[in-house]
């Protein structure tokens, strides 16, 4: 993975023989690890953003799964839920080559977006990179993957949620 | 799915309605653009503005503070209270609902809906600069539905061809409509032959962003005489249900996607009115892409589940068809400036019911339904009824 460190250390020329002067890392360059996406949905497992898990909230009463924040059960309104992983496999439930991209999107033309449906439940709309095209299929598992993008008004790169066929 | 027994009160009528041209027009603001639905719609109705008890205004992209006020003060400033409402896709048609319960309620005896829009060209996004989903790809309207059209394939059997019949169609009827965005019409071949959005969908097979607007004027029947409104035009309103997303499984990431949400509103816009799917005429769905249409028409229950593909094969849906679905050429062909759509959805309705289309008129047309979503996962159901 190329961090920030390192793209700047190649525009500096100092990627190869300068090597050697740059032997640490200060402190207040520890920020520019990319950030969760969205902390809310996806936790990070790993210090350098490579892996992670979804998450959302499982209702002990009526055992609905909500992907993201909840405060309350979406299904029956009950406060009674508790912080769960949703891991980081799912069903490709329903997929689109776009061709034309939405305001801001940061990424290569075309692109695929997928509707994967995780096991406990919710839906969860993300790309789904590494695939060829012809390959693709309703009902195919597809696994978690995350990807470093610059963020669109500067701060930390963004660890996105990706998916990939398993 | 909690839901109250909707009990209404008071028959409320729409008494006039007004639009203007969908399109492109950069010589007027959005509040010139809603007083030229305003005006024929007080015309229609013979009534004066200051008969107007309350006014709700459809806008959802930001044209400054207040526009409901300040377009509506050129016809005079009389102190009415002026509510700007704002429900995406929907916004005219909540206006609309609103403007039904203030009156059915007691509250008013007459009440302006107004919408008007001037969308940006372009793919629609519903979230802000930043947001966690622009990064993710998934805001995006168009791709929103052709997930919907590439699992409704899946599902049902539908051919590509099928879709793009709902295109055919729609720009039939819109040929026939000299208030429709585009006008030309097209072959199947030449529908699924244009631009590629988001597969399964062409550029064809989704609505044009425009601009434009709509209004209607309400009023409660046994006020009709009162105000020396012309009886004999007026559409009664037998059902106006307005919802928003329910659980369904699968909570809120994706769920200005979730195709099936209309059904909840539809049953209980069937129960207010006491009629039944067979006994409509005519139905407006929002039909912002080709899919859209067909899952609107089944989840009304107008055609069974995974068959409105065939019913719109068969010529079912088309303006000779046993269902005509968007006779004024719908979202397809009119264009979608936001505010209005759902306004205009009602224009249609009444003008058929009164038998005033012209030669998009469906043959004895008494019961319309009206159908409008919005994201948020918001839907209105209106069922009119002609006497």
């Amino acid at each position: 993975m190329v961090t920030k460190r390192h793209q700047q250390a190649n525009i500096l020329g100092m990627a190869g023989q300068w090597h050697c002067i740059i032997p640490t890392m200060p402190d207040s360059e520890s920020a520019i690890t990319p950030v969760s996406i969205d902390p809310q949905r996806l936790r990070l497992t790993n210090d350098d953003a490579s892996t992670g898990t979804l998450i959302g909230f499982k209702c002990n009463e009526c055992e609905a799964s909500v992907f993201g924040p909840a405060i309350f059960c979406q299904q029956c309104t009950s406060t009674d839920l508790k912080a769960v992983d949703l891991g980081n496999k799912g069903i490709l439930f329903s997929f689109t080559i776009v061709r034309i991209p939405p305001a801001g999107w940061p990424g290569e033309i075309p692109y695929v977006l997928g509707q994967v449906e995780l096991p406990s439940g919710p839906q969860v709309l993300a790309e789904v990179i590494n695939c060829e095209h012809k390959d693709l299929k309703i009902g195919m598992g597809v696994e978690l993957v995350l990807k470093s993008v610059p963020a669109e008004n500067g701060g930390p790169d963004k660890a996105v949620y990706k998916w990939r066929p398993v | 799915m909690t839901m109250n027994k909707i009990k209404s009160g008071r028959e409320v009528m729409v008494v006039g309605v007004g639009l203007h041209p969908f399109g492109r027009f950069p010589d007027k603001d959005l509040g010139q653009l809603a007083i030229e639905a305003v005006l024929p719609a007080l015309e229609d109705a013979a009534v004066k503005w200051k008969d107007i008890a309350v006014a709700y205004f459809g806008h959802v992209y930001y044209q400054g503070m207040s526009v409901g006020e300040t377009s509506l003060s050129k016809l005079g400033l009389t102190g009415v209270p002026i509510v700007n409402v704002e429900n995406a896709c929907s916004s005219g048609s909540t206006a609309f609902w609103q403007a039904y319960w203030g009156i059915t309620t007691g509250l008013y005896d007459m009440a302006l809906a107004f919408g008007a829009e001037k969308v940006p060209r372009g793919p629609v996004t519903v979230t802000a600069e930043d947001a966690p989903e622009r990064y993710i790809g998934g805001d995006h309207m168009m791709a929103g539905y052709a997930l919907r059209g590439k699992r409704y394939m899946e599902e049902t059997g539908a051919p590509a061809t099928a879709l793009a019949q709902v295109t055919v169609k729609a720009r039939q009827n819109a040929a026939m409509n000299p208030f429709a965005h585009r006008k030309d019409t097209y072959t199947i071949e030449e529908v699924l032959n244009s631009r590629m959005i988001a597969d399964p969908l062409t550029l064809f097979q989704c609505c044009p962003t425009s601009e434009g607007s709509a209004a209607a004027v309400l009023c409660a029947r046994e006020d009709l005489a009162k105000y020396g409104i012309n009886e004999s035009r007026a559409v009664s309103v037998a059902a106006a249900v307005l919802t928003s997303g329910d659980y369904n499984g699968r909570g809120a990431d994706h769920s200005a996607f979730s195709p099936y949400r209309t059904e909840p509103a539809a049953i209980q816009a069937y129960e207010m009115s006491g009629i039944s799917p067979e006994d409509v005429d005519l139905v407006q769905v929002h039909d912002a892409a080709t899919i859209g249409e067909l899952q609107q028409v089944e989840a009304l229950h107008l055609l069974p589940f995974g068959e409105a593909w065939k019913g719109t094969m068969e010529g079912r849906t088309a303006l000779t068809g046993d269902i005509p679905v968007n006779t004024d050429g719908g979202l397809l062909a009119m264009g979608h400036p936001f505010g209005a759509s759902g306004i205009r959805m009602i224009h249609e309705t009444v003008t058929q019911l009164r038998g005033e289309a012209g030669p998009r008129q469906v043959a004895n047309a008494r019961i319309g339904v009206a159908q409008c979503s919005g994201a948020g996962d918001v839907t209105t159901v209106h069922i009119l009824k002609r006497g």
